[in-house]
């Protein structure tokens, strides 16, 4: 075999060539500043992306079930302020935890029962939910002070460290680990996969869809839940709009990895790879002192050209490989794809 | 849809208005002003129907350009960033010293060239319609972030401007604005409702593969209606701009949110296919009286977020009640989807 068909087998496995590219722009930021690579900044790198990289993560089983969750960003918020508040009535740690995790849970229940239960497309009652819950939280935060507890177990929660690892990195990283291996080893994970692709089919096959829809977004809203227990124990104060803007960064980080917005399609690995390459993106932008006003449009223009890149490479790497290719492999005949369409006229 | 004999009864008429579409949200709208109207006198009053037109202008003229964009199948959430960017545009070009209608039609045309970006990404790269208008919102974001260095364009306004800002008014209550939005409604109710591009864009949408099948090319039309969504935001831009007399960097922020919202709650559907310009009209008016009937109540600013949130769910909760109705009560022969869909791509 040639070595550019092996390249091209390896390029044309989704996700490897995001991937590349995150490696290059660790190289790339590394060569740049010498303070990348050094523990401090990765260490801040990894706690600041832990809140991404948990709701790319629970994004990524609502995009594959076929679903939509835009509400994540405004569960993180109240469920950060219902913790600190909790944290600062009773001053016990479990409850605290329990309320933020139930409440995502909760808000995750209601989209479920919404969009599942009535049938009602989930883009609409999540952006609905998005409102609702912001709003709350702008509620929440104009009658409580939501400012401070004096209580170190709970700021050490994201702020503590276990065997020289920050605490909220070692936990974001068992939850994914966990949520990787229910997508791929378990029935329920599967049975998201397969609603994904073909619901009818699935269906068919015996496959509960109201009730595996349920669990995903409950599942989604509690992952989003612990990211906003995590965001209150960091930061240890809660203002109105946390969290706001937190759903797009997820969905786009999902998106980056490979994830489909059409369901069936992704894993929890490549969000969590898409969500570290826009918190590096990020950083090192920060590290090389370029002023705040270009993040928005440079991280705008790299989420194009990366998800691009990606494409072409593919495209490139299904025209090489042998397997894809017919018999003469100098001049493939490109697959017909709704893209290419001829130009007959109308 | 009223395919009821001359002389049916009572109830067949009831019935089949509860059952028609978009009556959730006509009795959304019907049982707000009746609260509006009950909590303050001053609510049915000429001045404030006024009010409430000029509110809803500029969420029009987007969520005309949404309607189009859902009906192809895509979405486009780069409009507010694309409004705020030309409002910036229009206003730097006239404290430059450029002829008003010049700077006007420039800025337009800058918001139809940067939705023929985002439909190049689209149809060209392959990206999801998703994430090329969310890199567009940043990006578009990021560009007026940066051109006005942080602080607002200021001093650009001349006596011709505040007539077409609306902020004189020489024929009384009509206003300029209102003048623009209900021509724009027209054009684009016209074109969707009669003409070659209309019916390609709701083929395109139900289904791209029979349009393409029949001739239809798909790209160019997929193109064409975010260069619409972008001509649009231009408009509203360039109006914008003459009611504020002043262009801040965050012109705009969120009013994607409710030009989709806008959308959906007049029938237009995310799967494509499905939409109509009346449905942008009565989904702005939603909005726009909900708002203004929360200001005229007294409702308390923090709560509106949340009263919104509500109103958009109950209002989708209720189409979808209607639905379920419809399909129970009224047996009118469904027409295939694809038979329809063929006849119109041809």
């Amino acid at each position: 075999m040639r070595i550019r068909e092996r390249l091209a087998n390896i390029a044309a496995v989704e996700g490897v060539v995001v991937a590349l590219i995150f490696l290059a722009m660790i190289i790339f930021f590394s060569l740049s500043s010498p303070y990348f690579l050094g523990s401090q900044n990765l260490r801040n790198l990894f706690v600041e992306s832990t809140f991404t990289v948990l709701l790319a993560a629970g994004t990524s089983y609502v995009l594959i079930v076929g679903g939509i969750d835009l509400s994540i960003g405004s569960v993180l918020g109240v469920s950060a302020g219902l913790t600190l508040l909790t944290m600062q009535k009773t001053n016990s740690l479990p409850l605290a935890i329990a309320v933020g995790l139930a409440s995502g849970a909760a808000i995750g229940l209601l989209n479920g029962g919404l969009i599942a239960g009535m049938g009602i497309n989930p883009f609409i009652v999540t952006l609905a939910t998005l409102s609702i819950f912001a709003g709350g939280l702008n509620v929440l935060t104009t009658r409580a002070q939501l400012i401070g507890t004096p209580s170190k177990s709970f700021a050490s929660l994201a702020q503590g460290s276990v065997f020289g690892l920050p605490s909220p990195v070692l936990i974001t990283a068992i939850v994914v680990i966990l949520l990787e291996l229910v997508l791929i080893v378990t029935p329920f994970g599967r049975r998201i996969y397969a609603a994904g692709i073909n619901d009818r089919a699935a269906h068919m096959a015996g496959v509960n869809l109201r009730r595996l829809r349920l669990q995903v977004y409950i599942l989604s809203g509690a992952i989003a839940g612990l990211a906003g227990i995590l965001l209150a124990s960091k930061l240890n104060s809660v203002q109105p709009g946390l969290g706001s803007g937190y759903e797009l960064t997820a969905i786009a980080a999902a998106v980056i990895g490979g994830v489909g917005l059409s369901g069936g399609q992704g894993s929890v690995w490549r969000s969590v790879i898409g969500a570290l390459f826009l918190a590096t993106l990020s950083q090192g932008m920060q590290l090389l002192s370029i002023s705040s006003t270009w993040f928005t449009v440079v991280t705008g223009i790299s989420i194009v050209a990366a998800i691009a890149f990606s494409r072409m490479t593919q495209r490139l790497a299904a025209t090489v490989r042998p397997a894809a290719s017919p018999p003469e492999p100098t001049q493939p005949e490109p697959e017909p794809s709704e893209d290419r369409t001829p130009a007959a006229a109308g | 849809m009223s395919f009821l004999p001359n002389n049916a009864t009572v109830g067949q008429r009831l019935r089949a208005a509860v059952t028609s579409p978009n009556s959730g949200v006509v009795s959304v709208i019907v049982l707000v002003c009746i609260f509006a109207t009950i909590k303050s006198s001053v609510f049915i009053s000429v001045n404030n129907g006024f009010n409430i037109a000029s509110q809803m202008v500029f969420i029009l003229l987007l969520a005309l350009g949404m309607t189009i964009v859902l009906i192809s199948g895509g979405i486009d959430l780069s409009v507010g960033s694309v409004m705020g960017l030309c409002a910036g545009v229009v206003a730097k070009l006239m404290i430059d010293g450029v002829p008003m209608v010049i700077a006007m039609l420039l800025a337009v045309a800058a918001g139809a060239g940067l939705g023929m970006v985002n439909g190049l990404i689209i149809t060209k790269l392959g990206l999801p319609d998703f994430v090329a208008t969310l890199a567009m919102f940043g990006v578009a974001r990021g560009l007026l972030y940066l051109w006005t260095a942080g602080t607002p364009f200021l001093d650009y306004m001349t006596d011709t401007y505040f007539v077409i800002g609306g902020l004189r008014r020489p024929l009384g209550y009509l206003t300029v604005p209102i003048i623009v939005a209900l021509v724009a409604t027209l054009i684009v109710a016209v074109t969707l409702r009669f003409t070659p591009f209309g019916r390609h864009l709701y083929g395109v949408g139900s289904n791209s593969h029979g349009a393409m099948l029949s001739g239809v090319s798909v790209p160019r039309v997929r193109l064409l209606a975010y260069v619409c969504s972008g001509l649009l935001a231009g408009v509203a831009g360039v109006l914008l701009a003459g009611q504020t007399t002043a262009v801040a960097p965050d012109l705009g922020t969120g009013y994607e949110v409710y030009a989709i919202a806008a959308a959906i709650i007049g029938g237009a559907a995310l799967s494509g296919g499905r939409g109509r310009a009346i449905g942008a009209v009565i989904g702005t008016l939603t909005l726009a009286v909900t708002a203004n009937a929360m200001n005229i109540a007294g409702v308390d600013p923090t709560w509106q977020q949340v009263v919104t949130g509500l109103i958009l769910l109950l209002s989708v909760v209720l189409d979808r009640a209607s639905t379920l109705l419809r399909s129970r009560v009224v047996q009118i022969p469904i027409q295939p989807v694809a038979a329809t869909t063929a006849a119109t791509a041809r």
